[in-house]
Protein backbone atom coordinates (compact mmCIF):
# COMPACT_ATOMS: atom_id res chain seq x y z
CA UNK A 1 0.00 0.00 0.00
CA UNK A 2 2.75 1.94 0.88
CA UNK A 3 4.31 1.85 -2.55
CA UNK A 4 0.99 2.20 -3.97
CA UNK A 5 0.31 5.44 -2.23
CA UNK A 6 3.23 8.11 -2.08
CA UNK A 7 3.96 11.74 -1.82
CA UNK A 8 4.06 11.85 -4.82
CA UNK A 9 0.52 12.17 -5.07
CA UNK A 10 -0.22 9.08 -7.24
CA UNK A 11 -2.21 6.09 -6.46
CA UNK A 12 -1.61 3.36 -8.81
CA UNK A 13 -1.19 5.74 -11.34
CA UNK A 14 -4.66 7.52 -10.21
CA UNK A 15 -3.76 11.43 -9.75
CA UNK A 16 -4.40 12.23 -6.52
CA UNK A 17 -5.61 16.01 -7.23
CA UNK A 18 -7.94 14.01 -10.23
CA UNK A 19 -9.75 12.06 -7.79
CA UNK A 20 -10.16 14.26 -5.14
CA UNK A 21 -11.61 17.03 -7.29
CA UNK A 22 -13.94 13.90 -8.86
CA UNK A 23 -15.36 13.19 -5.32
CA UNK A 24 -15.84 17.31 -4.73
CA UNK A 25 -17.68 17.27 -8.02
CA UNK A 26 -19.60 14.30 -6.93
CA UNK A 27 -20.09 16.12 -3.31
CA UNK A 28 -20.93 19.15 -4.68
CA UNK A 29 -23.46 17.82 -7.16
CA UNK A 30 -25.06 15.71 -4.13
CA UNK A 31 -25.43 18.63 -2.37
CA UNK A 32 -26.79 20.92 -4.97
CA UNK A 33 -30.34 21.86 -4.56
CA UNK A 34 -32.68 22.21 -7.80
CA UNK A 35 -32.51 25.47 -9.22
CA UNK A 36 -34.98 28.02 -7.81
CA UNK A 37 -38.00 28.15 -8.53
CA UNK A 38 -39.49 31.57 -10.51
CA UNK A 39 -42.12 33.13 -8.02
CA UNK A 40 -45.09 31.80 -10.84
CA UNK A 41 -43.48 28.32 -10.71
CA UNK A 42 -43.07 28.04 -6.99
CA UNK A 43 -46.86 29.19 -6.72
CA UNK A 44 -47.67 26.71 -9.00
CA UNK A 45 -46.04 23.94 -7.56
CA UNK A 46 -47.36 24.78 -4.44
CA UNK A 47 -50.93 24.72 -5.69
CA UNK A 48 -50.26 21.63 -7.75
CA UNK A 49 -49.43 20.53 -3.63
CA UNK A 50 -52.38 21.61 -2.26
CA UNK A 51 -54.21 20.40 -5.27
CA UNK A 52 -53.29 16.81 -4.93
CA UNK A 53 -52.77 16.88 -1.05
CA UNK A 54 -54.89 19.01 0.95
CA UNK A 55 -57.99 17.67 2.65
CA UNK A 56 -58.58 21.00 4.23
CA UNK A 57 -59.80 18.98 7.42
CA UNK A 58 -62.41 17.43 5.69
CA UNK A 59 -63.56 14.15 5.16
CA UNK A 60 -60.30 13.28 2.80
CA UNK A 61 -61.42 14.19 -0.55
CA UNK A 62 -58.85 16.72 -2.04
CA UNK A 63 -59.33 18.51 -5.13
CA UNK A 64 -57.42 15.36 -6.94
CA UNK A 65 -59.95 13.31 -5.79
CA UNK A 66 -62.69 14.42 -8.39
CA UNK A 67 -60.01 16.54 -11.25
CA UNK A 68 -57.83 13.08 -11.73
CA UNK A 69 -54.38 14.50 -13.48
CA UNK A 70 -54.05 10.99 -15.61
CA UNK A 71 -57.92 11.76 -15.88
CA UNK A 72 -57.77 14.87 -17.72
CA UNK A 73 -59.04 16.68 -14.97
CA UNK A 74 -62.09 14.90 -14.47
CA UNK A 75 -63.46 11.21 -14.06
CA UNK A 76 -65.03 9.14 -16.53
CA UNK A 77 -67.52 6.07 -15.15
CA UNK A 78 -64.59 3.54 -16.55
CA UNK A 79 -62.19 5.30 -14.35
CA UNK A 80 -64.24 5.30 -11.36
CA UNK A 81 -65.07 1.54 -11.93
CA UNK A 82 -61.33 0.98 -10.97
CA UNK A 83 -60.84 3.05 -8.12
CA UNK A 84 -60.43 0.77 -4.35
CA UNK A 85 -63.81 0.86 -2.11
CA UNK A 86 -62.16 3.12 -0.05
CA UNK A 87 -61.05 5.95 -2.06
CA UNK A 88 -62.91 9.52 -0.73
CA UNK A 89 -64.69 9.57 -4.13
CA UNK A 90 -66.97 6.95 -1.99
CA UNK A 91 -67.18 8.65 1.22
CA UNK A 92 -71.12 8.50 0.99
CA UNK A 93 -70.81 5.03 0.62
CA UNK A 94 -68.22 4.24 3.56
CA UNK A 95 -69.53 7.40 5.99
CA UNK A 96 -72.97 6.98 7.37
CA UNK A 97 -72.85 10.76 8.30
CA UNK A 98 -72.42 11.44 4.30
CA UNK A 99 -74.94 8.85 3.04
CA UNK A 100 -76.75 11.73 1.15
CA UNK A 101 -73.85 13.86 0.33
CA UNK A 102 -73.78 11.75 -3.09
CA UNK A 103 -76.15 9.55 -5.18
CA UNK A 104 -73.76 6.40 -5.21
CA UNK A 105 -76.20 4.37 -8.47
CA UNK A 106 -75.46 7.26 -10.46
CA UNK A 107 -71.70 8.19 -9.45
CA UNK A 108 -70.50 4.74 -10.21
CA UNK A 109 -72.61 4.48 -13.29
CA UNK A 110 -72.72 7.76 -14.64
CA UNK A 111 -69.97 9.46 -13.01
CA UNK A 112 -72.58 12.51 -11.42
CA UNK A 113 -71.64 14.39 -8.54
CA UNK A 114 -74.27 15.83 -6.08
CA UNK A 115 -74.47 19.97 -5.95
CA UNK A 116 -76.79 21.72 -4.11
CA UNK A 117 -77.01 25.27 -6.03
CA UNK A 118 -79.76 26.12 -5.33
CA UNK A 119 -79.46 26.11 -1.72
CA UNK A 120 -78.70 23.94 1.98
CA UNK A 121 -82.32 24.19 2.87
CA UNK A 122 -83.91 21.02 1.66
CA UNK A 123 -81.05 18.65 1.05
CA UNK A 124 -83.57 15.57 0.23
CA UNK A 125 -85.05 16.98 -2.47
CA UNK A 126 -82.86 20.14 -3.77
CA UNK A 127 -80.06 18.84 -5.44
CA UNK A 128 -78.60 18.44 -9.08
CA UNK A 129 -76.88 15.52 -10.50
CA UNK A 130 -73.59 16.91 -12.88
CA UNK A 131 -70.34 15.56 -14.31
CA UNK A 132 -67.19 16.51 -13.47
CA UNK A 133 -65.78 19.51 -15.68
CA UNK A 134 -62.21 19.16 -16.48
CA UNK A 135 -60.17 22.21 -15.45
CA UNK A 136 -58.22 22.32 -18.55
CA UNK A 137 -57.43 25.44 -20.54
CA UNK A 138 -59.00 27.72 -18.12
CA UNK A 139 -57.26 30.61 -19.10
CA UNK A 140 -59.53 30.25 -22.36
CA UNK A 141 -62.57 29.78 -21.22
CA UNK A 142 -63.56 31.57 -17.44
CA UNK A 143 -63.68 35.20 -18.45
CA UNK A 144 -66.60 36.97 -19.76
CA UNK A 145 -67.73 39.73 -20.36
CA UNK A 146 -70.02 39.78 -17.37
CA UNK A 147 -67.49 38.42 -15.07
CA UNK A 148 -65.60 34.88 -14.26
CA UNK A 149 -68.22 31.81 -15.31
CA UNK A 150 -66.94 29.24 -13.80
CA UNK A 151 -68.34 25.49 -12.63
CA UNK A 152 -71.17 23.82 -15.48
CA UNK A 153 -73.36 26.96 -14.96
CA UNK A 154 -71.02 29.52 -15.03
CA UNK A 155 -71.82 30.49 -11.05
CA UNK A 156 -69.89 27.58 -9.55
CA UNK A 157 -67.69 29.78 -7.05
CA UNK A 158 -68.90 31.74 -3.59
CA UNK A 159 -67.54 35.11 -2.65
CA UNK A 160 -66.71 37.31 -5.85
CA UNK A 161 -67.58 34.13 -8.33
CA UNK A 162 -63.83 34.05 -9.60
CA UNK A 163 -62.08 30.60 -10.56
CA UNK A 164 -59.55 31.46 -7.05
CA UNK A 165 -63.01 31.56 -5.16
CA UNK A 166 -63.78 28.45 -6.37
CA UNK A 167 -62.43 26.54 -4.15
CA UNK A 168 -63.79 27.84 -1.16
CA UNK A 169 -67.01 26.64 -2.56
CA UNK A 170 -65.92 23.13 -3.05
CA UNK A 171 -64.80 22.18 0.38
CA UNK A 172 -67.96 23.70 1.51
CA UNK A 173 -69.97 21.34 -1.02
CA UNK A 174 -67.68 18.32 -1.50
CA UNK A 175 -64.99 17.97 1.48
CA UNK A 176 -67.41 18.09 4.61
CA UNK A 177 -67.20 15.37 7.53
CA UNK A 178 -71.03 15.81 7.96
CA UNK A 179 -73.75 17.98 6.55
CA UNK A 180 -73.69 20.79 9.33
CA UNK A 181 -70.67 22.35 6.79
CA UNK A 182 -69.54 24.07 9.99
CA UNK A 183 -66.17 25.89 9.15
CA UNK A 184 -63.62 24.42 11.38
CA UNK A 185 -65.29 21.84 12.30
CA UNK A 186 -66.22 20.13 9.60
CA UNK A 187 -63.77 21.32 6.82
CA UNK A 188 -61.48 24.29 7.38
CA UNK A 189 -61.55 27.13 4.81
CA UNK A 190 -58.83 27.87 1.80
CA UNK A 191 -56.10 30.82 3.19
CA UNK A 192 -55.97 33.48 0.79
CA UNK A 193 -52.72 32.39 0.03
CA UNK A 194 -53.82 28.64 -0.96
CA UNK A 195 -56.63 30.06 -2.71
CA UNK A 196 -53.79 32.15 -4.89
CA UNK A 197 -51.48 28.96 -5.10
CA UNK A 198 -54.98 27.23 -6.27
CA UNK A 199 -55.74 29.22 -8.66
CA UNK A 200 -52.19 29.61 -10.57
CA UNK A 201 -52.06 25.62 -10.72
CA UNK A 202 -55.47 25.36 -12.22
CA UNK A 203 -54.54 28.10 -14.65
CA UNK A 204 -51.23 26.56 -15.90
CA UNK A 205 -53.15 23.40 -16.79
CA UNK A 206 -53.57 22.53 -20.97
CA UNK A 207 -53.61 25.12 -23.60
CA UNK A 208 -53.26 28.67 -22.62
CA UNK A 209 -54.09 30.30 -25.96
CA UNK A 210 -57.20 28.89 -28.54
CA UNK A 211 -56.32 27.81 -31.48
CA UNK A 212 -56.25 29.67 -34.87
CA UNK A 213 -58.62 27.76 -37.59
CA UNK A 214 -58.80 26.93 -40.10
CA UNK A 215 -56.14 24.04 -39.50
CA UNK A 216 -54.23 21.93 -42.62
CA UNK A 217 -55.66 18.94 -41.80
CA UNK A 218 -54.46 15.80 -43.60
CA UNK A 219 -57.20 13.62 -43.25
CA UNK A 220 -60.15 14.41 -45.73
CA UNK A 221 -62.88 13.70 -43.14
CA UNK A 222 -61.97 15.54 -40.38
CA UNK A 223 -60.97 18.49 -42.95
CA UNK A 224 -64.73 17.85 -44.27
CA UNK A 225 -65.31 18.19 -40.32
CA UNK A 226 -63.48 21.27 -39.74
CA UNK A 227 -65.07 22.92 -42.92
CA UNK A 228 -68.54 22.03 -41.67
CA UNK A 229 -67.52 23.68 -37.63
CA UNK A 230 -66.71 26.80 -39.20
CA UNK A 231 -69.43 27.27 -41.96
CA UNK A 232 -71.99 29.48 -40.21
CA UNK A 233 -74.91 27.77 -42.68
CA UNK A 234 -74.07 24.54 -42.04
CA UNK A 235 -72.26 23.17 -39.02
CA UNK A 236 -72.69 26.85 -37.20
CA UNK A 237 -69.98 25.50 -34.30
CA UNK A 238 -68.24 28.41 -34.47
CA UNK A 239 -70.35 31.09 -33.47
CA UNK A 240 -70.64 29.51 -29.99
CA UNK A 241 -67.32 27.69 -29.89
CA UNK A 242 -65.01 30.13 -31.62
CA UNK A 243 -62.08 28.21 -33.03
CA UNK A 244 -63.10 25.01 -30.90
CA UNK A 245 -62.71 26.93 -27.58
CA UNK A 246 -65.31 28.03 -25.02
CA UNK A 247 -65.72 31.43 -26.32
CA UNK A 248 -68.32 33.17 -28.07
CA UNK A 249 -67.41 34.31 -31.96
CA UNK A 250 -66.36 37.78 -31.65
CA UNK A 251 -67.81 38.64 -34.61
CA UNK A 252 -70.78 37.78 -33.24
CA UNK A 253 -70.76 38.51 -29.84
CA UNK A 254 -68.10 41.61 -29.52
CA UNK A 255 -64.69 41.26 -29.01
CA UNK A 256 -64.92 41.04 -24.89
CA UNK A 257 -68.02 38.65 -25.01
CA UNK A 258 -65.94 35.69 -23.93
CA UNK A 259 -67.35 32.94 -22.24
CA UNK A 260 -71.39 32.57 -22.89
CA UNK A 261 -74.28 31.00 -21.60
CA UNK A 262 -76.95 29.21 -23.32
CA UNK A 263 -79.91 27.05 -22.66
CA UNK A 264 -79.16 24.49 -25.31
CA UNK A 265 -82.10 22.52 -24.25
CA UNK A 266 -80.00 19.50 -22.54
CA UNK A 267 -82.40 18.94 -19.53
CA UNK A 268 -85.20 18.04 -22.90
CA UNK A 269 -83.01 15.02 -23.85
CA UNK A 270 -86.04 12.27 -24.03
CA UNK A 271 -84.20 9.17 -22.29
CA UNK A 272 -81.73 10.75 -20.06
CA UNK A 273 -79.58 8.07 -18.73
CA UNK A 274 -79.62 8.63 -15.32
CA UNK A 275 -83.55 8.83 -15.04
CA UNK A 276 -83.99 5.19 -16.38
CA UNK A 277 -82.10 3.86 -13.23
CA UNK A 278 -85.09 5.24 -11.52
CA UNK A 279 -82.73 7.24 -8.78
CA UNK A 280 -84.31 10.46 -8.32
CA UNK A 281 -82.60 13.16 -10.37
CA UNK A 282 -84.52 16.36 -10.31
CA UNK A 283 -84.22 19.17 -12.74
CA UNK A 284 -81.47 21.28 -13.29
CA UNK A 285 -82.26 24.94 -13.91
CA UNK A 286 -78.38 26.09 -14.33
CA UNK A 287 -77.23 29.44 -14.20
CA UNK A 288 -78.78 31.40 -10.82
CA UNK A 289 -81.37 30.85 -8.17
CA UNK A 290 -84.06 30.14 -9.55
CA UNK A 291 -82.30 28.95 -12.62
CA UNK A 292 -82.49 30.54 -15.91
CA UNK A 293 -82.43 27.24 -17.79
CA UNK A 294 -78.62 28.49 -19.18
CA UNK A 295 -75.04 26.61 -18.77
CA UNK A 296 -71.67 27.83 -20.04
CA UNK A 297 -69.67 26.88 -22.95
CA UNK A 298 -66.91 23.88 -22.80
CA UNK A 299 -64.11 24.23 -24.65
CA UNK A 300 -64.70 21.73 -27.48
CA UNK A 301 -60.53 21.25 -28.33
CA UNK A 302 -60.18 19.26 -25.05
CA UNK A 303 -64.29 17.53 -25.65
CA UNK A 304 -63.42 14.14 -27.63
CA UNK A 305 -61.15 12.67 -24.67
CA UNK A 306 -63.19 14.05 -21.59
CA UNK A 307 -66.51 12.52 -21.94
CA UNK A 308 -69.47 11.86 -21.13
CA UNK A 309 -70.60 15.21 -22.42
CA UNK A 310 -72.87 17.74 -21.07
CA UNK A 311 -73.63 19.00 -17.22
CA UNK A 312 -75.36 15.63 -16.88
CA UNK A 313 -73.25 13.12 -18.83
CA UNK A 314 -75.93 12.66 -20.70
CA UNK A 315 -74.11 11.87 -23.87
CA UNK A 316 -71.63 9.36 -24.15
CA UNK A 317 -69.26 9.96 -27.09
CA UNK A 318 -67.99 12.43 -28.95
CA UNK A 319 -70.60 11.64 -32.08
CA UNK A 320 -73.92 11.54 -29.73
CA UNK A 321 -72.70 14.49 -28.58
CA UNK A 322 -72.21 16.20 -32.47
CA UNK A 323 -75.21 14.56 -33.28
CA UNK A 324 -77.21 16.35 -29.92
CA UNK A 325 -77.37 19.21 -32.16
CA UNK A 326 -79.32 17.90 -34.76
CA UNK A 327 -82.33 16.99 -32.73
CA UNK A 328 -84.82 18.48 -31.31
CA UNK A 329 -83.87 19.14 -27.72
CA UNK A 330 -81.43 21.53 -29.26
CA UNK A 331 -83.59 23.02 -32.10
CA UNK A 332 -86.40 23.58 -30.01
CA UNK A 333 -84.29 25.26 -27.10
CA UNK A 334 -83.91 28.85 -26.77
CA UNK A 335 -80.73 28.27 -28.33
CA UNK A 336 -81.74 26.22 -31.04
CA UNK A 337 -84.29 29.02 -31.83
CA UNK A 338 -82.63 31.62 -31.79
CA UNK A 339 -79.84 29.96 -34.22
CA UNK A 340 -83.37 29.79 -36.42
CA UNK A 341 -83.76 33.28 -36.34
CA UNK A 342 -80.45 34.65 -36.98
CA UNK A 343 -79.54 32.08 -39.84
CA UNK A 344 -82.95 30.22 -41.12
CA UNK A 345 -82.64 27.49 -39.93
CA UNK A 346 -81.35 25.10 -36.81
CA UNK A 347 -78.59 22.51 -37.71
CA UNK A 348 -79.72 19.37 -39.28
CA UNK A 349 -76.30 17.44 -40.21
CA UNK A 350 -76.58 14.13 -41.85
CA UNK A 351 -75.12 11.26 -40.52
CA UNK A 352 -71.91 11.63 -42.53
CA UNK A 353 -71.42 15.05 -41.55
CA UNK A 354 -72.05 14.78 -37.74
CA UNK A 355 -68.76 12.03 -38.13
CA UNK A 356 -66.85 14.70 -39.72
CA UNK A 357 -67.61 17.08 -37.12
CA UNK A 358 -66.87 14.56 -34.53
CA UNK A 359 -63.40 13.27 -36.52
CA UNK A 360 -62.22 16.66 -36.79
CA UNK A 361 -63.04 17.34 -32.83
CA UNK A 362 -60.87 13.88 -32.59
CA UNK A 363 -58.24 15.73 -34.57
CA UNK A 364 -57.78 18.40 -32.51
CA UNK A 365 -58.32 16.66 -29.62
CA UNK A 366 -55.65 14.62 -30.20
CA UNK A 367 -53.30 17.41 -31.53
CA UNK A 368 -54.20 18.80 -27.97
CA UNK A 369 -52.59 15.43 -26.51
CA UNK A 370 -49.53 14.98 -28.45
CA UNK A 371 -48.82 19.23 -27.12
CA UNK A 372 -49.26 18.21 -23.75
CA UNK A 373 -47.34 14.94 -23.72
CA UNK A 374 -44.42 16.33 -25.59
CA UNK A 375 -44.51 19.11 -23.09
CA UNK A 376 -44.48 16.16 -20.30
CA UNK A 377 -41.50 14.17 -21.74
CA UNK A 378 -39.49 17.55 -22.03
CA UNK A 379 -40.30 18.12 -18.71
CA UNK A 380 -39.55 15.28 -17.23
CA UNK A 381 -35.96 15.25 -19.36
CA UNK A 382 -35.22 18.02 -16.74
CA UNK A 383 -36.31 16.07 -13.88
CA UNK A 384 -34.54 13.58 -11.38
CA UNK A 385 -35.59 9.66 -11.99
CA UNK A 386 -38.82 9.81 -9.20
CA UNK A 387 -40.45 12.68 -10.51
CA UNK A 388 -39.31 12.04 -14.17
CA UNK A 389 -41.34 8.48 -13.53
CA UNK A 390 -44.99 10.27 -12.37
CA UNK A 391 -44.38 12.85 -15.48
CA UNK A 392 -43.46 10.19 -17.78
CA UNK A 393 -46.87 8.46 -16.60
CA UNK A 394 -48.66 11.80 -16.97
CA UNK A 395 -47.24 12.04 -20.61
CA UNK A 396 -47.92 8.32 -21.43
CA UNK A 397 -51.68 8.74 -20.66
CA UNK A 398 -52.19 11.83 -23.15
CA UNK A 399 -50.49 9.60 -25.39
CA UNK A 400 -53.08 6.65 -24.59
CA UNK A 401 -55.62 9.76 -25.12
CA UNK A 402 -54.63 10.37 -28.58
CA UNK A 403 -54.28 6.65 -29.34
CA UNK A 404 -57.64 6.10 -28.29
CA UNK A 405 -59.46 9.23 -29.77
CA UNK A 406 -57.40 8.90 -33.00
CA UNK A 407 -58.09 5.03 -33.11
CA UNK A 408 -62.19 4.94 -31.72
CA UNK A 409 -63.08 6.29 -35.43
CA UNK A 410 -60.26 4.83 -37.34
CA UNK A 411 -58.43 8.39 -38.38
CA UNK A 412 -55.09 9.24 -38.91
CA UNK A 413 -53.22 5.27 -38.59
CA UNK A 414 -50.07 6.13 -39.21
CA UNK A 415 -50.33 8.50 -36.96
CA UNK A 416 -51.35 6.25 -34.21
CA UNK A 417 -49.01 3.63 -35.30
CA UNK A 418 -46.16 6.43 -34.39
CA UNK A 419 -48.04 6.85 -31.18
CA UNK A 420 -48.29 3.28 -30.45
CA UNK A 421 -44.10 3.65 -30.61
CA UNK A 422 -44.09 6.35 -28.16
CA UNK A 423 -46.02 4.92 -25.55
CA UNK A 424 -43.86 2.27 -26.06
CA UNK A 425 -40.47 4.19 -25.70
CA UNK A 426 -42.65 6.03 -22.65
CA UNK A 427 -42.79 3.19 -21.07
CA UNK A 428 -38.74 2.17 -21.26
CA UNK A 429 -38.01 5.38 -20.50
CA UNK A 430 -39.68 5.33 -17.18
CA UNK A 431 -37.89 1.95 -16.05
CA UNK A 432 -34.40 3.13 -17.30
CA UNK A 433 -31.67 4.11 -15.24
CA UNK A 434 -29.11 5.06 -17.38
CA UNK A 435 -31.39 5.64 -21.04
CA UNK A 436 -34.06 7.65 -20.07
CA UNK A 437 -33.11 11.01 -21.71
CA UNK A 438 -32.53 9.01 -24.55
CA UNK A 439 -35.57 7.33 -24.88
CA UNK A 440 -37.78 10.61 -23.86
CA UNK A 441 -36.20 12.05 -27.07
CA UNK A 442 -37.00 9.69 -28.84
CA UNK A 443 -40.49 9.28 -27.95
CA UNK A 444 -40.56 12.80 -28.57
CA UNK A 445 -39.50 12.31 -32.43
CA UNK A 446 -42.41 9.78 -32.20
CA UNK A 447 -44.68 12.39 -31.16
CA UNK A 448 -43.71 14.49 -33.59
CA UNK A 449 -43.80 12.13 -36.19
CA UNK A 450 -47.91 11.41 -35.28
CA UNK A 451 -48.23 15.20 -35.00
CA UNK A 452 -47.09 15.41 -39.19
CA UNK A 453 -49.48 12.64 -39.71
CA UNK A 454 -52.45 14.82 -38.56
CA UNK A 455 -51.71 18.54 -39.97
CA UNK A 456 -49.29 19.64 -41.99
CA UNK A 457 -46.39 21.95 -40.76
CA UNK A 458 -46.42 25.29 -41.19
CA UNK B 1 -72.92 35.98 -45.10
CA UNK B 2 -74.31 39.44 -44.66
CA UNK B 3 -77.73 38.71 -43.81
CA UNK B 4 -76.78 36.14 -41.57
CA UNK B 5 -74.24 38.59 -39.96
CA UNK B 6 -77.19 40.52 -38.94
CA UNK B 7 -79.11 37.66 -38.11
CA UNK B 8 -76.21 36.37 -35.64
CA UNK B 9 -75.88 40.03 -33.99
CA UNK B 10 -79.61 39.84 -33.23
CA UNK B 11 -78.93 36.31 -31.55
CA UNK B 12 -75.60 38.34 -29.57
CA UNK B 13 -78.09 41.05 -28.23
CA UNK B 14 -80.68 38.16 -27.11
CA UNK B 15 -78.32 36.19 -25.39
CA UNK B 16 -76.18 38.13 -23.63
CA UNK B 17 -78.73 39.85 -21.45
CA UNK B 18 -78.03 37.65 -18.68
CA UNK B 19 -75.89 38.39 -15.68
CA UNK B 20 -72.68 36.28 -14.46
CA UNK B 21 -73.68 35.09 -11.02
CA UNK B 22 -71.65 33.92 -8.23
CA UNK B 23 -72.61 30.62 -6.63
CA UNK B 24 -74.56 31.71 -3.57
CA UNK B 25 -75.58 28.84 -2.17
CA UNK B 26 -72.09 27.98 -0.65
CA UNK B 27 -71.61 31.69 0.80
CA UNK B 28 -74.17 30.58 3.56
CA UNK B 29 -71.43 28.77 5.28
CA UNK B 30 -68.81 30.99 4.59
CA UNK B 31 -68.53 33.19 8.12
CA UNK B 32 -68.98 36.97 8.32
CA UNK B 33 -65.73 38.76 6.84
CA UNK B 34 -64.39 35.41 5.37
CA UNK B 35 -66.26 35.47 1.14
CA UNK B 36 -63.19 34.96 -0.89
CA UNK B 37 -62.46 38.37 -3.22
CA UNK B 38 -65.30 40.25 -1.29
CA UNK B 39 -64.79 40.90 2.47
CA UNK B 40 -62.71 43.91 2.93
CA UNK B 41 -63.13 44.91 -0.34
CA UNK B 42 -66.46 45.39 -1.47
CA UNK B 43 -68.78 44.79 1.23
CA UNK B 44 -70.05 46.74 4.37
CA UNK B 45 -69.17 45.20 7.84
CA UNK B 46 -70.39 46.61 10.90
CA UNK B 47 -73.64 47.13 12.94
CA UNK B 48 -77.52 47.85 11.60
CA UNK B 49 -78.00 50.85 12.68
CA UNK B 50 -81.49 50.83 12.27
CA UNK B 51 -83.82 48.30 10.61
CA UNK B 52 -87.23 49.32 8.93
CA UNK B 53 -89.86 46.53 8.51
CA UNK B 54 -92.24 48.39 6.63
CA UNK B 55 -89.84 49.49 4.17
CA UNK B 56 -88.05 46.36 4.26
CA UNK B 57 -85.10 48.34 4.66
CA UNK B 58 -81.67 48.53 7.11
CA UNK B 59 -79.73 51.33 7.58
CA UNK B 60 -76.07 50.21 8.00
CA UNK B 61 -73.08 52.43 7.60
CA UNK B 62 -74.88 55.62 7.01
CA UNK B 63 -76.39 54.15 4.66
CA UNK B 64 -79.79 52.71 3.78
CA UNK B 65 -80.23 49.32 2.09
CA UNK B 66 -82.88 47.56 0.57
CA UNK B 67 -83.66 44.06 1.39
CA UNK B 68 -85.30 42.81 -1.54
CA UNK B 69 -86.96 39.44 -2.58
CA UNK B 70 -83.16 38.43 -4.02
CA UNK B 71 -81.96 39.61 -0.89
CA UNK B 72 -80.40 36.18 0.79
CA UNK B 73 -79.87 36.34 4.40
CA UNK B 74 -77.88 33.70 6.75
CA UNK B 75 -77.38 33.48 10.06
CA UNK B 76 -73.52 33.18 10.95
CA UNK B 77 -73.30 30.84 13.70
CA UNK B 78 -70.14 29.63 13.00
CA UNK B 79 -68.34 31.09 16.07
CA UNK B 80 -70.59 28.87 18.30
CA UNK B 81 -69.62 25.94 16.03
CA UNK B 82 -73.29 25.26 15.06
CA UNK B 83 -74.75 24.77 11.65
CA UNK B 84 -75.66 28.32 9.55
CA UNK B 85 -79.18 29.04 8.71
CA UNK B 86 -80.70 30.51 6.46
CA UNK B 87 -82.50 33.82 8.27
CA UNK B 88 -85.39 36.36 7.42
CA UNK B 89 -85.61 39.88 7.95
CA UNK B 90 -86.81 39.34 11.59
CA UNK B 91 -83.19 38.71 12.08
CA UNK B 92 -81.98 41.76 11.18
CA UNK B 93 -82.04 43.88 14.41
CA UNK B 94 -79.87 47.23 15.57
CA UNK B 95 -77.53 46.40 16.76
CA UNK B 96 -76.84 43.34 14.74
CA UNK B 97 -73.63 42.90 13.21
CA UNK B 98 -73.90 42.13 9.70
CA UNK B 99 -71.70 41.87 6.51
CA UNK B 100 -73.65 43.04 3.70
CA UNK B 101 -72.77 42.53 -0.29
CA UNK B 102 -74.69 44.84 -2.46
CA UNK B 103 -76.49 44.21 -5.50
CA UNK B 104 -74.26 47.10 -7.12
CA UNK B 105 -71.20 47.88 -5.34
CA UNK B 106 -71.15 51.43 -6.17
CA UNK B 107 -74.56 52.02 -5.46
CA UNK B 108 -74.70 50.36 -2.30
CA UNK B 109 -78.96 50.50 -2.86
CA UNK B 110 -80.10 46.77 -2.55
CA UNK B 111 -78.53 43.34 -1.09
CA UNK B 112 -77.53 41.04 -2.77
CA UNK B 113 -76.74 39.08 0.66
CA UNK B 114 -76.75 39.61 4.34
CA UNK B 115 -74.70 37.50 7.08
CA UNK B 116 -76.25 38.06 10.40
CA UNK B 117 -74.45 37.08 13.32
CA UNK B 118 -76.61 34.88 15.26
CA UNK B 119 -75.11 34.41 18.81
CA UNK B 120 -75.55 38.13 19.84
CA UNK B 121 -78.48 38.14 21.51
CA UNK B 122 -77.36 35.06 23.81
Amino acid sequence: MAKALSWSGRIRGVDIAALAGGFLCIFALAACEEPPLDPRAALIAKGREIFFNETFAGNGRTCGTCHRAEENFTLSPAFIATLPPDDPLFVAETNPELATLENPVLLRRFGLILENLDGFDDLENVFTQRGIPHTLALPTSVDSAQGPRTGWSGDGAPGDGSLRSFATGAVIQHFPKTLNRVPDVDFRLPSDDELDALEAFQLSLGRQDDLTLPMPLKDVVAARGQAIFLDNALGKCNACHFNAGANGNPAIFGADAGNLNFNTGVEDLPDQPADLTGERVPPDDGLGTPGDGTFNTPPAVEAADTGPFFHNNSVETIEGAVAFYNGDAFNNSPAGQLITGATGSGINLDATQTEEVAAFLRAINALENIRGSVALLEESAAQKHGPARATLALAGAETDDAIAVLAGAELSLEAVAHLRQARRLIDKAARSWFFRKRLTREAIEQQQMARAEIVEES
Amino acid sequence: MEPRSIGFAVLAALLWSAPAHAQKATEQFIPIGQSPGLSGEYTYLGAIEAADIVARSITAGGRSVQVTERTRIWLDRSGAKQPNLVGSFDDLRAGHRVEIKYEDEARRERADWIKVQADQDQ
